[in-house]
């Protein structure tokens, strides 16, 4: 058996699918695909899947992460890729599949593009200079609390109509970039105005590709 | 409005899913290339709308010729319909997102009639004129079938063409008859009247009536050379019959999000206050090996780890053991859970109740619909109390602590006596379990109960009587609450308002329709949704239009009366009916279809169980 980690773009009308729908998803596309997964042995089997990072609704991911279990060693992963394209739409394209290399602890920062249909340059960098942004976030139990997101932001970057932002992600702390944006009209009461949100990285805490 | 703007509308409302298309399996085609195009509409939200299996034929019907694409269309929710209303988004189709207006036919499902103003307000988002007379031109074409269409009267006025019974055969039809008069350039009326002509296609317009003074029908003349009498269509070898290699796979999950296979069509049982155990006789069954076939195929296609099978009553399918012989084998090699549906199991060999037993399982449930042996008779339920007390016990000794139970409250000739046998039933089964010795340690029982209120149809043996009117279900309601003395009874009930509402719309004609857009107009929609439901508005639109609902709903109907569905022939002769309507009244049951025949007319087809071997 071997842990094989799945590469694919989802894009398209896909964005409007959310983390537990992709789930279900995922697993009628592996069934559809024949490959040779494993399933869990509890009351309830299922083939097995893990997600690196859930992805929100809305957002275009172009490279996203898929643990799953194959139980045939010489399973050719070349054609895992073929198989899962054939059955699948095209707005979720896979990549590439390889065995994994880094834990999926491993993920510290995440890299999203935002595209904006009329950009304030000269408030946008004056919001990223500050040294502490503080703003409301909705924990877990329903309450609300202050958090300071700047020490979550490591890049922030505008070039033209296209901010892009590596912002802190993972299981422990995690920065989504329309936080980021509710303390940027927070901040200077301008409607930020963005559409189009992209994932297009995911890094382990030296910035290197997760793989 | 380009897919930028309309995407970041998208996400401002809840589940976006429901309106983004782009499932797996949906049908894109090159809309230059096709000559008709069907907006296939379903009046409620996506996750019921899709839940729907005649939908799933029939897409997968149609859009198997090239000519045609077939596209979904349902009801949006509050949320969206208010997006759609303040940037001018018409009704589009999911597949192309192209405005349904535009399209060749507007076709319309009608499952339940607290779905009409849905269709109105569609057709209304669609920015279509509602009614048929003030659409001139020969498309958009807005067409129905389904259920309701067995008396579809107080639609009669914004419909255009409506399909009685089975639409696989006579949709097809009507799309080839338009596909000729578009391209000679017929006008509306003269496309209409050719396909009147056509079995199976009712066009309402071509239709006067007149009323006699109390209110009741004097006469349906039909016009243009309409037949006088419209027949229903059914499909006669469902063997080789259409049917879908591939479901749409939603995103988002609906009702029955799984694998539907249909095994039957029609019922053996007439059960007397059952629309579907008559307007879709007679019972016509599909192979086990058909079944098993199409059902590994549709498997293996969607990807869906569950599938059912769908009949109206799957214990009485003559092939059963064998056909879940083989079910059982595959979909538990291929981690699929093989749902069944309200099986009776008693029967059944010992070495497939032992695979059976590894099936995940659901509730224990049982429809015994009336409290008394004495009122299950009347209403032809042929359950007996012991046949549930004795498979309550099976299951209990098995570990099951829960059973939940379906009743109807106002069926002709009941007593409080029979209301309190409902709650004397649930009683016995709660002694019974506290009664065994070895019953599950430790464990309280549950016993369900759920109470909807009777609702006379068309072409059942009740449609003459009267329903009770709102009071009364009131009074009703109140009582049997107060005969339930125990907490392990969990007793519910059907909100009176909606089944009033109902009554009169089954049983309506088309005047109707007045108080149907009236209703409409002052913000009726989603009736069948507690959270929408205004009775207060239905009250007004039908005081304004000077029409009383209880004529429809509350009144003794005689037998020569005549009824706004008698011009229309489900197979079901209304001598039969009044000959059932009387056994009923004497307290007597009619054996099922396979013991005996009684003959109701639907042998008129020379096919199906009316010609088994017996």
């Amino acid at each position: 058996m071997r842990n094989v980690r799945i590469f694919y773009e989802k894009k398209g009308r896909m964005k409007f699918v959310s983390h537990l729908d992709m789930n279900r998803f995922m697993s009628r596309l592996i069934a559809k695909s024949k490959i040779p997964v494993w399933f869990t042995e509890g009351f309830n089997q299922h083939a097995y899947m893990n997600f690196a990072v859930p992805l929100s609704l809305g957002y275009v991911g172009l490279y996203e992460v898929m643990d799953v279990k194959i139980t045939d060693d010489n399973y050719p992963l070349e054609k895992l890729v073929e198989a899962l394209n054939t059955v699948s739409t095209p707005d979720i394209n896979f990549v590439k599949a390889a065995e994994s290399v880094m834990h999926t602890k491993e993920i510290a920062f995440a890299e999203f593009k935002l595209s904006f249909d009329n950009v304030n340059a000269e408030k946008i960098n004056e919001f990223f200079a500050n040294e502490s942004i503080i703003t409301q976030k909705k924990t877990k139990k329903g309450g609300i609390k202050d958090i300071d997101i700047a020490p979550l932001i490591k890049k922030a970057e505008l070039c033209g109509n296209e901010l892009t932002l590596i912002l802190t992600a993972g299981n422990e702390n995690n920065l989504n970039p329309s936080l980021v944006m509710t303390a940027f009209y927070d901040f200077c009461g301008v409607d930020p105005d963005f559409y189009d949100v992209t994932r297009v990285m995911i890094y382990d805490k030296n910035l290197n590709k997760f793989e | 409005m380009d897919n930028k703007e309309f995407e970041r509308l998208l996400l401002t409302v809840q589940k976006p899913g429901r309106y983004s298309g782009g499932e797996i399996n949906s049908v894109i085609k090159d809309k230059e290339k096709v000559d008709v195009r069907f907006a296939f509409c379903f009046p409620d939200t996506y996750e019921i709308g899709m839940s729907h299996l005649g939908m799933k034929i029939l897409y997968s019907q149609f859009n198997a010729r090239d000519d045609i694409w077939c596209e979904r269309v349902f009801a949006p929710w509050l949320d969206f319909e208010e997006v759609m209303r303040q940037n001018n988004i018409p009704l589009f189709a999911l597949e192309s997102r192209d405005p349904v207006k535009n399209f060749d036919f507007i076709g319309f499902t009608l499952q339940y009639e607290m779905s009409y103003t849905n269709v109105l307000n569609m057709l209304d988002l669609a920015g279509v004129p509602l009614r048929s007379a003030d659409r001139k031109d020969l498309a958009p074409l807005v067409v129905a079938g389904g259920p309701c269409v067995c008396n579809a009267e107080p639609l009669a006025d914004f419909v255009d063409i409506f399909f009685l019974g089975e639409g696989e055969e006579v949709d097809l039809e009507v799309i080839d008859l338009y596909k000729k008069h578009k391209a000679i350039g017929s006008t509306k009326a003269e496309f209409l009247r050719e396909a009147a002509q056509i079995e199976g296609v009712y066009v309402p317009s071509l239709y006067d009536v007149s009323y006699n003074e109390d209110g009741t029908i004097n006469a349906v003349t039909p016009k243009d050379n309409a037949p006088a009498v419209i027949k229903k269509r059914i499909i006669k070898d469902l063997n080789n019959c259409h049917y879908p290699e591939n479901f749409v796979v939603p995103f988002i999950q609906i009702v029955h999000d799984r694998a539907v296979q249909e095994i039957f069509r029609g019922c053996i049982r007439g059960c007397r206050f059952c629309q579907a155990g008559f307007i879709y006789r007679p019972v016509r069954e599909k192979s086990a090996e058909v079944i098993n076939r199409q059902a590994k195929c549709l498997c293996e296609n969607t990807g869906y780890d569950e599938i059912s099978i769908s009949s109206l009553s799957s214990s009485d399918y003559t092939e059963l053991e064998p056909l879940l012989n083989e079910m059982l084998d595959w979909t538990q090699q291929n981690h699929i859970s093989l749902a069944l549906p309200s099986l009776r199991i008693d029967n059944f060999s010992e070495e497939l109740l032992e695979k059976i037993s590894h099936i995940r399982k659901s509730g224990l449930t049982f429809a015994p619909e009336a409290g008394t042996q004495r009122l299950r008779d009347v209403i032809n339920k042929n359950v007996t109390e012991e046949e549930i007390l004795s498979t309550c016990k099976i299951a209990f000794e098995g570990g099951h602590t829960a059973v939940k139970l379906y009743f109807m409250m106002g069926l002709p000739t009941e007593t409080d006596e029979d209301l309190k046998g409902i709650a004397d039933l649930g009683q016995k089964i709660v002694d019974m379990y506290y009664a065994m010795p070895n019953r599950p340690k430790g464990k309280s029982v549950s016993v369900s109960m759920s109470v909807a209120v009777f609702v006379p149809k068309p072409f059942t043996p009740f449609q003459f009587e009267p329903q009770i009117s709102k009071a009364e279900m009131e009074r009703k309601q109140a009582y049997l609450k107060s005969c339930i003395t125990t907490r392990k009874i969990d007793l519910s009930m059907h909100d009176s308002s909606t089944s009033f509402l109902e009554g009169a719309f089954a049983r309506g004609d088309r005047r109707l329709g007045n108080v149907l857009e009236l209703a409409f107009k002052k913000g009726c929609k989603f009736d069948s949704w507690n959270e929408c439901f205004d009775l207060e508005k239905w009250n007004e639109a039908f005081l304004e239009c000077g029409l009383d609902p209880n004529f429809y709903s509350a009144r003794l109907r005689a037998y020569d009366e005549i009824n706004p569905w008698d011009h229309l022939d489900y197979a079901v002769s209304k001598g039969f009916l009044v000959r059932e309507h009387q056994t009923a009244l004497s307290e007597k049951t009619t054996p099922n279809c396979r013991e005996k025949c009684s003959a109701c007319g639907a042998n008129c087809y020379g096919e199906g169980v009316c010609f088994e071997k017996r």
